[in-house]
């Protein structure tokens, strides 16, 4: 008697139990509909930090609620990033399972096979809904994310281009000059006006083997002889030391305290709160300038790259996303990839977070980017879509993909820093720049 | 023992130290220790200003205000990212360093100390070379090994690789503290009957106790500050504390407030550790390091 | 039974058991890989090429690319620079503080406790703070030069100071270690010389020569060698605070090897470069073994 009554309670307790812990268990409660594909899945995603992938991480619980995956999302700086998703794809990690492919590694990554072509993935119906449309990405994205074998590796997410913006443009205006176009333009201004209201002149971020490169053309110079056929380095020529005294002075005198530390998201602080007027750096963080927290939105104005006497040469970069060669969670991986760049998101992205770097064509002319792009009256979807023109005409970009341009990056990197730090002079700077590439080239392999 | 006032008091005559200028004395002396109190602060001056920084709300890390409502903002933002995850990891590392070269090293200190064989000098020289050499010359074959053997990104993986240093630590500490343990007592127990190593634990290892827990605090404060060994061999899965906080440092924004409570977090342990242990730091540095 | 023949023997063995397992680990963790760093070093292994490991050609071409590597030559002299300098100041610093903290009182205790402090923070900690300081955006110092007047640039981007800027941030960092050892010695003189000098009138600067520093010698050069072999490790300061810049004006050797080694993946280079300095670390630790540090008396 006593037992009976003791086993019925025993049971009534037990499946009380159950019904509240399976209540409680995330996303196994009866009530929710389809199944979590990926539920215990740990996905470990990697970029380096930029606007994008900050939106991404907002989004991050609604991923994880779709397909009950658990993501880890790693954002450390460019050069930091750069440094970690190559040590780790060359000796085949699977530490990541969703990387960026960084523009000046897309080379080398790709065609030294740690990268898993994405064709069949996109292809599948089970695994890529049919109007997620890969041909919508713009084709000169794909390009740089396609290998020797004609396979897609990577899929675009950002285009970055090289353009320009005075912060304090009324600084300018009253010193009766307009927006700088011309190289001489861009120096007499900024020697006209920094300092006034206590603003320096120019910053731009310290990754100068892509911040200096348009100058470096716009004086004639370039980096390689004939990429991709002569890769013979041509950083001591007469225009290219030119250049590199013309860029180093300008970061220099005309710079604020510090200024050869700045990454892009210091620089992006410096003219948001009004410390720095004019920059030349990529849109998706000039773009910025218009954001709520922004001091100068009623001030800035925006241009091209400037033009010096070879012509105008704005740089256009393109990140993509793709998946290690080694990594054990590829269709995780994709799914992941998929979600990030559908049309929805993308268009999202531009709509709600003002994202200023749209890979898709429908997204590039849809009238939300020209709105959301234009600030204080300035069209910056056109001046981009501009410089993205003169980039495909001019061919003259080719020198960023070559598989072994990230030595020369460095090399650049450090260049322009002995010059404005004082430590070289620019000839002793970029000679001793040409000749550590050509170390680096003969080390990598490359016959010169 | 000499010390300042009585240099001063030679200075000033040979007069016994209650009659001759005695205000002079005086004054001199709190003159010493106000000195010496400010520069204590002056040294403790950039530790401070980094523990106000995670105290201070993030509008107004940039203003001028000296005064501010402190806040534990900063530190309830880290905890929701991945900085606690990481903070258990160096737990975990730590530990288990410790625990390893603690059972490794202990025996075999105890055997250096006590058995005087030849060639002992040069095993000993041999021991603490293995401290002395830079991380990046173990690192590079480390990395590549790690990656067949699947020991990359993982706890045991970095506290195998700690040993390097930490197994030296344990035997050169001990030594010294087992040094201090008269071998009679030992004998006696070999007298009686007991083993080498019975009697060891017996005898020699109670009495060698508090040595025991200095070194081990020694071996888990190395272990927990090490950043270049974290930095290469973890990725995601055994991320320790030091290399989270300069993955925030590179985050953008510069959020500085989080910076500074992350760091603070981290040299929390470290501090509490070292008061417990301060009376064996100049044992500990000086033992064996000088010829009495 | 202890003194009999068996009982040596059986002791010998035990001793055995006890030594060999921490000697074979130590072996295993610490010669295998530096043999694997040596053998790499003649190959020109690097990542991006994984059967470069195995192909011993020419087998001296890092080291005769080395020769005449004007980055990694800058780095040794940069490096000689920064260990002169830190060796240099925390000995003055930490000789400094132990003589004004020679006095037996618990206030004064308490107080090397205080001074212990920067010692013991975890390297990335100090690394830091002191980048905190060197930031002119938020950092005290730049506020306070600003305040009276002084405005000074950021020193860690300019070439003149960025060395010397890691320097005291080092020196911060590890003058206690000198202090400590410096007054653990001053704390063992015992009194009769002293007391015999007083009595023939020498003046403290002459006690100080004569006597006080023949005492704390050892201590000196002792911290002093310690102080030189940790120098050339330094990694964390220089990570975060100028990474190896501007340009490569703090870029030392070891540095310089990371930068080879995680960047591009030269992992022959870099293990050459590796070599070069354990070689270095070596014979510095054999002149301390020499100079009596090893803790055993006359072996």
């Amino acid at each position: 008697m006593f037992q009976t009554r003791n086993f019925s309670r025993r049971r009534v307790l037990q499946g009380a139990g159950l019904l509240v812990g399976g209540l409680l268990l995330p996303g196994k409660a009866p009530a929710q509909g389809g199944a979590k594909r990926l539920a215990g899945v740990t996905l470990n995603v990697s970029t380096f930090s930029a606007p994008f992938p900050k939106i991404l991480i907002k989004w991050l619980p609604e991923f994880e609620q779709l397909t009950g995956a658990k993501v880890v999302y790693d954002t450390p700086s460019f050069p930091v990033y750069n440094q970690r998703a190559d040590l780790e794809l060359s000796t085949g990690g699977s530490a990541y399972d969703v990387v960026n492919v960084t523009f000046i590694y897309s080379s080398r990554w790709i065609n030294a096979g740690w990268l898993t072509p994405l064709d069949d993935f996109i292809r599948d119906p089970n695994k890529t809904p049919a109007d997620w449309d890969v041909d919508d990405f713009l084709p000169g994205l794909r390009a740089p994310e396609t290998g020797k074998d004609g396979k897609l590796y990577g899929i675009p997410w950002s285009v970055d281009t090289f353009i320009s913006a005075a912060a304090r443009f009324d600084l300018f205006k009253d010193a009766g000059l307009g927006f700088p176009d011309t190289t001489d333009d861009l120096f007499d201004t900024l020697k006209a006006t920094h300092g006034k209201d206590k603003v320096a002149g120019f910053v731009t971020d310290n990754h100068y083997g892509w911040s200096f490169v348009p100058f470096l053309q716009a004086f004639g110079g370039n980096v390689f002889r004939n990429p991709p056929d002569d890769l013979t380095p041509v950083l001591d020529t007469p225009e290219a030391i030119a250049a590199a005294e013309y860029f180093a002075r300008i970061v220099k005198d005309f710079g604020p305290n510090g200024a050869i530390s700045y990454t892009p998201d210091q620089v992006v602080k410096a003219l948001q709160s009004g410390r720095v007027n004019y920059s030349a750096i990529g849109q998706t963080y000039l773009a910025q300038l218009g954001d709520s927290g922004s001091k100068v939105a009623g001030t800035s104005a925006f241009g091209l790259a400037p033009r010096g006497p070879a012509g105008r040469f704005p740089g256009v970069a393109v990140h993509g996303l793709g998946i290690p060669a080694a990594s054990k969670n590829k269709e995780a991986a994709w799914t992941f990839i998929q979600w990030a760049l559908s049309k929805q998101n993308t268009r999202r992205a531009l709509v709600e977070e003002n994202l200023a770097s749209p890979t898709r064509r429908s997204d590039f002319e849809s009238p939300e980017f020209k709105t959301s792009s234009t600030i204080n009256g300035y069209d910056i979807a056109g001046i981009v879509r501009e410089s993205i023109d003169i980039s495909a005409k001019g061919g003259y970009m080719k020198y960023r993909t070559v598989p072994v341009y990230p030595q020369v990056d460095q090399q650049l990197n450090k260049a322009i820093a002995n010059i404005a730090s004082g430590q070289l002079s620019a000839r002793q700077a970029m000679e001793q720049a040409q000749a550590g590439s050509i170390a680096e080239l003969k080390r990598a392999g490359v016959a010169l | 023992m000499t010390d300042i006032t009585d240099i001063i008091r030679f200075r000033s005559g040979n007069a016994p130290l209650a009659l001759r200028w005695p205000t002079q004395r005086f004054l001199v002396r709190v003159g010493l220790h106000v000195l010496v109190a400010v520069l204590a602060l002056m040294v403790l001056l950039p530790f401070l200003w980094l523990v106000q920084m995670s105290l201070r709300p993030e509008d107004e890390i940039f203003s001028d205000a000296v005064l501010f409502t402190p806040t534990l903002e900063n530190y309830r933002a880290l905890w929701q990212g991945n900085f606690a995850g990481s903070f258990l990891n160096s737990l975990a590392v730590s530990s288990l360093s410790t625990g390893l070269s603690l059972l490794l090293g202990v025996p075999a200190a105890y055997v250096l100390t006590r058995w005087r064989f030849k060639g002992r000098a040069r095993v000993a020289l041999w021991i603490l070379t293995t401290r002395m050499a830079p991380p990046i010359a173990f690192t590079i074959p480390f990395f590549l090994a790690y990656r067949v053997l699947g020991l990359q990104d993982t706890v045991w993986g970095l506290a195998l690789i700690y040993m390097t240093f930490n197994l030296s630590i344990v035997i050169w500490f001990m030594q010294t503290f087992f040094a201090a343990i008269p071998e009679s007592l030992e004998e006696a127990a070999w007298i009686d009957g007991c083993g080498v190593w019975r009697a060891f634990w017996l005898v020699t290892l109670p009495l060698a106790a508090p040595g025991l827990a200095a070194t081990a605090v020694f071996c888990f404060i190395f272990s927990w500050s090490d950043f270049f060994y974290a930095l290469i061999l973890t990725r995601t899965n055994a991320m320790t504390a030091p290399v989270a906080i300069v993955n925030f440092l590179q985050y953008e924004g510069w959020e500085w407030g989080k910076i500074a409570a992350s760091g603070t977090l981290v040299m929390l342990p470290v501090l509490i550790f070292t008061l417990l242990v301060r009376k064996y730091f100049v044992h500990g540095l000086t033992a064996g390091g000088l010829k009495e | 039974m202890p003194g009999t023949l068996s009982w040596e023997a059986s002791r010998r063995r035990a001793y055995l058991t006890g030594l060999v397992p921490a000697l074979v680990v130590l072996a295993v963790i610490t010669v295998v890989p530096t043999l694997f760093l040596a053998g790499a070093s003649l190959t020109p292994l690097s990542l991006v090429d994984p059967a470069s490991l195995f192909d011993f050609s020419n087998p001296l071409r890092n080291y005769a690319e080395l020769l005449h590597d004007p980055r990694f030559l800058g780095s040794l002299v940069m490096q000689l620079q920064l260990s002169a300098l830190t060796v240099t100041l925390q000995l003055a610093v930490g000789l400094g503080l132990a003589l004004l903290l020679n006095v037996r009182s618990s206030f004064f205790e308490a107080i090397r406790t205080v001074f212990l402090i920067p010692m013991v923070l975890p390297p990335i900690v100090v690394a830091l703070i002191w980048k905190i300081i060197y930031t002119p955006d938020v950092s005290p110092l730049h506020r306070f030069l600003d305040f009276v007047g002084l405005p000074a640039d950021s020193f860690i981007t300019s070439a003149s100071t960025a060395l010397l800027a890691v320097a005291v941030a080092d020196t911060w960092q590890w003058f206690p270690f000198t202090m400590l050892m410096i007054l653990a010695t001053l704390q063992m003189i015992p009194n009769e010389p002293l007391e015999a000098a007083k009595i023939d009138g020498a003046n403290h600067w002459q006690t100080f020569r004569y006597i006080i520093f023949a005492y704390i010698r050892p201590a000196l050069i002792v911290s002093g060698l310690f102080r030189l072999i940790d120098s050339f490790k330094a990694f964390p300061l220089i990570y975060v605070l100028t990474d190896g810049g501007p340009g490569s004006a703090t870029e030392v050797t070891n540095y310089y090897a990371f930068v080879q080694a995680f960047n591009f993946s030269y992992w022959g280079y870099a293990s050459a470069i590796a070599i070069v300095l354990l070689t270095g670390v070596f014979t510095l630790s054999w002149a301390a073994g020499r100079l009596g540090w090893n803790g055993d008396e006359g072996e």
